[in-house]
This record gives structure tokens, sequence and C-alpha cells, in this order.
């Protein structure tokens, strides 16, 4: 039973990626009517899923299959010439072949009541017909099926035997076969057997010499052939034997090799693989922190020479084992785009047009899962080629274009992602039309349509309910079909590009990550919290002025080159409390997903790292803006951010906050300067008073501290805006203590300034190394030392 | 050979009963400090108690919920007690623990004051949770009277974070 259930699931994969190919194979061979090569693996391939679907008992499917390969037997013997009509019949029944095939890997029998062959099975019928003769003897042969292991002993003739499946059969059955054929040979004095190697030598005369690498097969035909027209029927008994055995050899040749070759997997196994790898990363990551901490430590000792090695080729061999099982889960992407000419031609048949595809780049390998999700959108956008872009031919010759239109779909690797183009020569796309009927169908007010840049223009095509059609086919101009596109390509993380020239032709193209557990991040702070925001939806990272930022329609917006971009704060996104002093300059990320793109406000851009997803469990994942965490090299964990749903939440926080008025919070809270704390440490008591006496003045508070040590302590239980620190002190001196309170990202912009009698060039140049932001030298006056004050306050 | 098995058989029961007497009545806890009292666990739903380690903040939680952490490469969330209590808050200091609790199969971690002891209860001592405490969300299983008289509160694992409470059903 369970090697029944082996069996049905190896034919059901075989066959399916059988009829992917066929399909390809079907629509080159209408270009290509003649190409008999071509013919034969058609042939071949309908032939084996019936040996197959037979010996299975798939009768539906095999009485299906065995009319189609009556058509595709005749063309292949010359006495038929596949029309586009004819064309149509087949593909219909390959279709039919798919369906049935599919209801088989459902419910594990081939009665799909959904599924009519008949009329197929007619029409098939019909084309075979046009010769009576050989429909006679397919008839014959119908009725007395004789099968051992999937194969009709009826259906074997010297002229097919390599196109059998023998590799299915056992020792025994194999006998059987090669008996019956032998018998057949016997009787050979049959008009029908006659017949038939004549035509198999017409077969060779065609292509004999064109194959190469099916010569041996032809040149033991060849001796089947004269032996046969020779007459000597004992001699010719041998020579059926010499081929039997090395028939049977080639065969287990064949086997052998094949078995070597690949084995399946459970993609499960791959995903714990995968999971053990990732954990591996982090440990990886951490094990380089860690050097890195004892490299400061211990410099110049032998050992770290070793540490340094073995932390290195850990990582290197991390790495590549990463890469390798990465690989494992890849697939090239003509999987996917093996349906397309298919496509393509039954589109431009259906809809007039002449359209020819042409594929670049089928070998590009992209992660399993992300495979899965692409085909849907491309069978969009190429729909949407043929019938919004390609011109009608009559249109395209007016226009001095050549009919036929061309499709190009290409895939290539950029960085750590794979890009999809798909581009057409057709009519393009008009930015003005476009945006008047976003205005019309209440998509964009008209003063959003002025503010508009082309590109912007061409992404409304992405918004839900808009369709350029003016006329609803059944190909497309549903107005769901672009927004289809545009959820799947954000579920997966990737970017739309889309390029226009009115009459020239449209190109799209989606950027989409290799794979999506282990990805390649940039690190930013917004405020004193670390995200990790997936690099491959990063665009870039700027820094600006608050001047760059304008307020259209009270939203704030950036202005970059050409295009103008939402802006939002990411700690109002998120509602970090703000503890950080605006700088001059703004450090923005420009997100991108989908068709969309905004600019994230952050506080620090920390670096490129490489992550690994985990899931915050079940108490916490599915977090608005959060997609999980990981943990870095120092063991801390670092949330990740979730483009997708983070842009949501940026659209609402957009709508709502202004970013000037955001920026302005951490200021607005003190105003008066009693709002306003300053620390003075000192170890003189006598200093300390005379700053006292002078910031009472101004009205600010004070604390005070007797040195470094105690200094740091209350820095940390208080809210302090500003110290005037001495440098030498007990304990810890005031360049030690800046440099301490540096470290603190919270303290990088506190105003620190030295108050000392040390005027020294020397000094003061130390001074701005360990961070102080003024230095003034004893003794001063009051004034002097308020206006220090204020202005570092602002007040 | 009748009174051979008799024997056997006595012998077995008087092995079985007393552990079973134990198991019966018998409840094991583990006891701590959050705010002002005493609360207690099975000791059975306790996975390990470590000493505080730094944690991250995590958006659009209610505030009981500090963030997560790295406990040996998993990510757990933490889950402060006293906030959940509506008990003042406090600052850490060197009696703080989180312990370490299995709810639904997930790892949380919980803050807690402090320790006070591994406790053995008799069940016929532990009493349901009186009328009037507050026992919202179904958290106190019951209230135990201890030999020197104090007294805990025993919680249900289970009913201390829900998942409805913490992460907003999206749209």
């Amino acid at each position: 039973m369970d090697d029944l259930q082996e069996l049905l699931e190896d034919f059901l994969v075989e066959a399916f990626e059988m009829i992917e190919e066929m399909d390809q194979d079907l629509v080159e061979l209408e270009n290509n009517p003649d190409d008999l090569e071509l013919l034969n693996k058609i042939f071949r391939v309908a032939h084996t899923i019936k040996g197959s679907g037979s010996f299975l008992n798939f009768d539906k499917l095999t009485h299906l299959t065995h009319h189609m390969e009556a058509v595709l037997d005749k063309a292949r013997k010359g006495e038929l010439k596949i029309t586009p009509e004819i064309m149509d019949v087949i593909l219909e029944s390959v279709d039919a072949m798919k369906a049935i095939l599919e209801y088989i890997r459902d419910h594990g029998d081939d009665s799909s009541p959904d599924v009519d062959i008949e009329p197929i099975v007619k029409k098939l019928d019909a084309i075979v017909n046009g010769n009576q003769q050989s429909q006679t003897q397919k008839e014959e042969k119908k009725e007395a099926p004789k099968t051992v292991g999937g194969i009709n002993l009826d259906e074997i003739n010297p002229d097919n035997l390599d196109e059998l499946d023998l590799s299915s059969l056992s020792p025994e059955e194999l006998d059987q076969v090669l008996e019956k054929l032998v018998e057949d040979m016997n009787t050979s004095p049959e008009e029908e057997g006659i017949e038939e190697v004549e035509i198999v030598e017409e077969n060779k005369e065609d292509t004999g010499e064109k194959k190469e690498e099916n010569k041996e097969d032809k040149k033991e035909e060849n001796k089947e052939i004269e032996k046969k027209e020779s007459e000597t029927l004992p001699s010719k008994k041998t020579s059926t034997e010499v081929t039997k055995e090395e028939q049977k050899k080639d065969l287990q040749k064949k086997i052998i090799s094949t078995k070597e070759q690949t084995i399946r997997v459970d993609v499960k196994r791959l995903d714990q693989l995968m999971n053990l790898i990732g954990e591996l990363v982090l440990a990886k990551n951490r094990l380089i922190k860690i050097y890195n901490d004892v490299e400061e430590r211990y410099e110049g000792e032998k050992f770290l020479e070793e540490l340094n090695q073995v932390v290195s080729s850990i990582s290197i061999v991390t790495t590549d084992l990463q890469i390798a099982v990465m690989k494992t889960r890849m697939l090239p992407i003509g999987k996917v785009f093996n349906k397309f000419p298919r496509l393509v031609r039954d589109l431009s048949r259906e809809l007039g047009k002449k359209v020819r595809l042409i594929i670049e780049g089928e070998d590009t390998e992209l992660d399993k899962s992300i495979i899965e999700e692409i085909g849907d959108p491309l069978v969009h956008m190429i729909r949407n080629a043929i019938d919004h872009g390609i011109e009608p031919p009559e249109e395209r010759r007016k226009l001095g274009k050549p009919e036929e239109g061309t499709i190009w779909l290409r895939a290539y690797n950029e960085g750590n992602m794979i890009v999809i183009e798909i581009k057409d020569d057709g009519r393009g796309m008009d930015p003005e039309k476009l945006k008047k009927k976003a205005i019309e169908k209440g998509i964009i007010t008209p003063q959003e349509a002025e503010n508009m840049s082309d590109k912007e223009a061409f992404m409304l095509i992405f918004k839900p309910g808009f369709s350029t059609a003016d006329k609803v086919t059944s190909v497309s101009g549903r107005g769901v079909g672009m927004d289809v596109v545009k959820t799947n390509i954000e579920k997966l993380n990737g970017i739309i590009e889309v390029d226009s020239v009115p009459g020239k032709g449209t190109t799209f193209k989606l950027k989409i990550p290799l794979t999506l557990a282990i990805i390649q991040a940039l690190l930013v702070a917004s405020q004193e919290d670390l995200f990790a925001v997936p690099l491959s939806n990063v665009i870039e990272t700027v820094r600006i002025v608050e001047e760059d930022i304008y307020t259209i329609e009270g939203r704030s917006v950036l202005k970059l080159r050409d295009e103008v971009l939402p802006l939002v704060n990411m700690a109002d996104i998120f509602n970090i409390e703000k503890v950080l002093m605006p700088e001059k300059y703004l450090y923005v990320v420009i997100l991108g997903l989908g068709a969309t793109k905004i600019g994230l406000i952050v506080d620090r851009f920390i670096g490129q790292e490489e992550i690994v997803i985990k899931s915050l469990g079940e108490f916490l994942k599915g977090l608005p803006g959060i997609a999980g965490a990981t943990i870095r090299g120092d063991g801390r964990v670092t949330l990740i951010v979730d483009v997708a749903s983070l842009m949501k939440l940026a659209k609402e926080t957009h709508n709502k906050k202004l970013v000037t008025d955001s920026l302005k919070e951490v200021k607005k809270k003190k105003e008066k300067p009693s709002d306003y704390t300053v620390m003075i440490v000192d170890d003189s008591p006598m200093d300390r008073k005379i700053m006292r006496q002078a910031l009472e003045e101004l009205g600010v508070n004070i604390i005070e501290a007797k040195d470094g040590l105690e200094a740091l302590n209350l820095l940390k239980q208080n809210d302090i805006d500003a110290m005037l620190i001495d440098i030498e002190m007990p304990r810890m001196d005031g360049y030690t203590l800046a440099q301490e309170i540096r470290k603190y990202n919270k303290y990088r912009k506190l105003p620190l300034i030295a108050v000392t009698s040390r005027a020294t060039k020397a000094d003061r140049v130390r001074g701005v190394e360990v961070g102080m932001n003024e230095y003034i030298t004893k003794p001063y006056t009051k004034e002097y030392l308020q206006n220090v004050i204020r202005r570092n306050l602002k007040l | 050979m009748g009174g051979l098995n008799d024997i056997i058989k006595k012998q077995q029961e008087a092995l079985n009963k007393p552990e079973e007497d134990k198991i019966e009545e018998v409840e094991q806890l583990v006891g701590f400090i959050v705010g002002e009292e005493e609360f207690a666990v099975p000791i059975l739903s306790i996975q390990e108690i470590i000493k505080p380690i730094e944690w991250t903040r995590v958006p659009f939680v209610p505030d009981y919920v500090l963030g997560v952490f790295n406990l040996r490469g998993n990510v757990l969330p933490l889950i402060d007690l006293r906030k959940k209590f509506h008990a003042p808050s406090a600052e850490i200091d060197e009696n703080t623990r989180f312990i370490v609790m299995k709810i639904k199969g997930e790892d949380v971690a919980f803050v807690i004051d402090k320790l006070t002891s591994a406790i053995r209860i008799p069940k016929k001592n532990i009493l349901p949770p009186p009328e009037t405490y507050s026992n919202e969300d179904d958290i106190i299983a019951g209230v135990g009277r201890l030999d020197d008289g104090r007294i805990i509160t025993i919680l249900k694992v289970d009913n201390l974070i829900k998942r409805e409470e913490i992460v907003p059903e999206r749209d």
C-alpha cells in the first residue's frame, strides 16, 4: 500500500514536470512545425504519461493521452501538419490532462467529474480521421490492451522501443516486454509490420543525420531494418537478442546514474537545517563581538593571533554553510517562467494580437517559498502587457512598428535581490491620462496630482479600484489585477518600479529578496531604541536639515531630487518617548515597499548587519510594525521592522502628526529657566559656591557633585540639561568623567562645559578629545558663565 | 502460594499508599513577593529562575509587558507582576528575579521582587479565593494558610497573561 502511494507520488511529480515541459515544447513546436526532434520529444512524454497512467489504472487519463498520442504520432510520421487549430486541440487536451492529474493529486483517483474528456477525444479523433487507415489501426489496439507494468504490449514495436518507460519495470516484466518484441518480429510478414518499418526508415532519412545523441539508437534500428529487408528470419532473431541485451544494460546504467544525481528531501528538513544555521550565525556574530572586546583588552598578546584565526575560519565556514543550505532551497525561476510561452500564445490568439515572448535568465535561482508566491503576480503583469500594452497589428503597422509586439521577461541578480523585469514595446502609459483617471475615480485630489512626478503617476495603477482599460475584457481590466500584484510583492518584502514612455512601451521591475530567513538589515536607532530594517526595503539613507522638510496640506514631506516623499518620525510611529534633543542634521531612511516609498526619520544609523529572524512567540507575535526579533552580537534583542505593516502605521501617523511638531516635542517641555537643571561638578566648595551664585541668578535648578563618580551617579538619577565640570578632582577627574558620559547614546548631546585653571593649548585639545563642548578658564566673570550656560541651554 | 501473593499484595499497597496520599494531599509551591503581598505558583510550572538581565522594549503593548530578552538564544517576553497587580513600581535590586514559566507551551518570564521559599502545603489548607478578593481574569487559584501563620495567594499560571490583552486585534 505504501509502495503504491510512493509510486503514485513519484508519478505525479514526474507527470507535472513533464507536462510543464510539454506545454513549452508545444508552443515552440507551433513556431517550428517541422522540428521532428521536438515532435518526438513531445510524443515520448505523452507516451510515458499514458504508460504510467495505465499502470496505475488511471483509465480516464490513459484514454485521453492515448488519443492525443495518436495525433502526435501522425504528425511525427509526417502525415499531419500541425496547424494552430490542431494545436488548440492538443493544448486543450494537455489542460485536461493537467486537470485530471490535479484531481489525482487531491483525491487519489482520476474520476475527476469536472473534467469531461469526451469532446476533446472526439476532436482528437476527428484530426486523426483525416487518415482512415491509421485510425482503425489505433481502434483495434484499443480494444484489447494487454499491459505489463504500465506498458501496453500491443503498442510495442521496434520503432517506439526507445520511447518506452522501461525504467519502472521489474526484470520479469522487462522480459515479458522483450519477448513480445521478439514475437512481433517473428511474425513480421504482416502488412502492418512492414508499414511501420517503412515509416521508421523515412523518419531516419529525415533526421538521422541531424541527431547526434540518438545515433546509437538509430544504428540499432538500422540494423533491424536491414535484417528485415533481407528477410532472413533466423539471423534477425539473433540480432534482436543482441539488442535486447544492450537495451537491458543501457537501462541499468540509466537507472543507476539517475539515482545518484538527486534525492528528494522533505522541505521541512531543509527548514530545520536552516533554523540550525540561523543559530550558528547568531553564535558567530556573538563570537566576533567577543573577539573584538578581547582584542581591545589584551592588545598585542600572542594568543590573540590564534583566536583571530579560529574566529575567522568559523565565520567563513558558517557563511559558506549558510549559502550552501540556502542554495538547497533554491529553484530556478524558469519553473515559473515556463508557463508563460503558453499563456502568451493563448492570450495573443484570443485577443487577435501578435506577440513574441523573449525569456532571459531563467536559470536565476530563488528560494522555494518565493517561487511559489511569484507566479500569480507575473501572470497578471504579462496579461496586462498583452491586453493593455501591445497594440493590435493594424495599429502597430500604422505606427511604423513591427506587427509583432515583443514582451521581454528577464531575471537577474542584483546584490541580495533578484530583479524580474517585464518589458513590452507597446503603447506605454501616459502619466497625465493616469492622473486624470485617478482624479475621476477619487483616488487622488487635483492638488495631489499637480505635485506628482511621472514615476509617481505610474504607481497609480497599483491603487485598488484603478483600471485604465476603456473596455473590460476577460483578460484584464477588472480593476483588481495590479492591486493583487502589489499585495503579493509586498508579502515578499519586494519593491516594484515602473517606467514607461508613451508610444514606446512599459518596463516593470520587481525586486525581491533572495531568501526570507536570514537577511541583511540596516540597524537604526530611534531615540534609545534600536531597530533592524530589512535592507531589501531600504532604497537609500539621507541626511537632511529641518529646512528640507515641507508641509503640504498639513502633512510633512521631504523633497528628494524629483520626488516628494511622505516623512514620518519613527519615534512617533512606535510612540517612543523622546529623550534626545534634535540635532542640526536629521537622518532619514528612504523605505520602499511594493509601489510605495516613505521617508523615516531616525536618530542614528548604526550600520549594516546580517540578522536571523526569530519569532516573538505566541504572546507577542503580530504586533503592528514588528516582524520579529533578532539576537545581536552582544546578546541583546533587537526588534525587526515589518516594513509592510510599518508603512500602514506610518500612513496613519503621517496624517496625524507633523514632523516639525514632533521634533519640537523635546524642546517644548522646557520653556522657562526653571525647567532646566545644571549640574556643578567641583571638589572645591568655594568654586561650587561661585558657580551656584551665578546660576541662581539665571533661575535654573542646580545639583552639585564633589567628584566625577558622584556626578556620574547623580546624572543617571536626574534629568540634567548641562554640566559644569572641573578638571582636577579626586576619584575621577573631569576628562574621564566626560569620556564616560559620552559612552551613553542618551548623553551624546548633553552640553559639557569644562571650568578649569588649566589653560594650555594641550589641555584644551584634550578637553575637545574627550567630548567637552566648551572650555572656560578660571578666573571668569559671572556674566561670561551665564552667557555660556544660556547659549548651551538655548535659553 | 496464596499466602505469598497476599503478602506481596499487602507490601505493594503499603508502598503505594503513602505516596499516593502525598501526591493527593500536598501541593509543592514556590513563594515570592510582589509589592506587599506573598504569592506562590506550583513548583512544576517553573522552568527556571534567573537574575535580571537587560531587556528590549516592545511597542504597542500594555505597560506590564516590559519587553523581550534573550535567554540562551530564545526570545522571551518579560512581564512585570507589580504593574500587572497594580502595585507601585520599584527599582530592580539584588533581590529581584525573573521567574521563567511555561504558559500554554510558551516560556514567559515574570519580574518578582524577592523569592521567599519552597512551600509544601497540605491541600486542605488551601481555600478558594474569598469573595472580597479582586480576582479579575481568574488569576487566583486559591489562598493558602501556612503553619507559621503566613497567608499566600496561589496563582493560576495559565491565566497570568492572555494574548488578546497584549496584542490588539489587527484590522
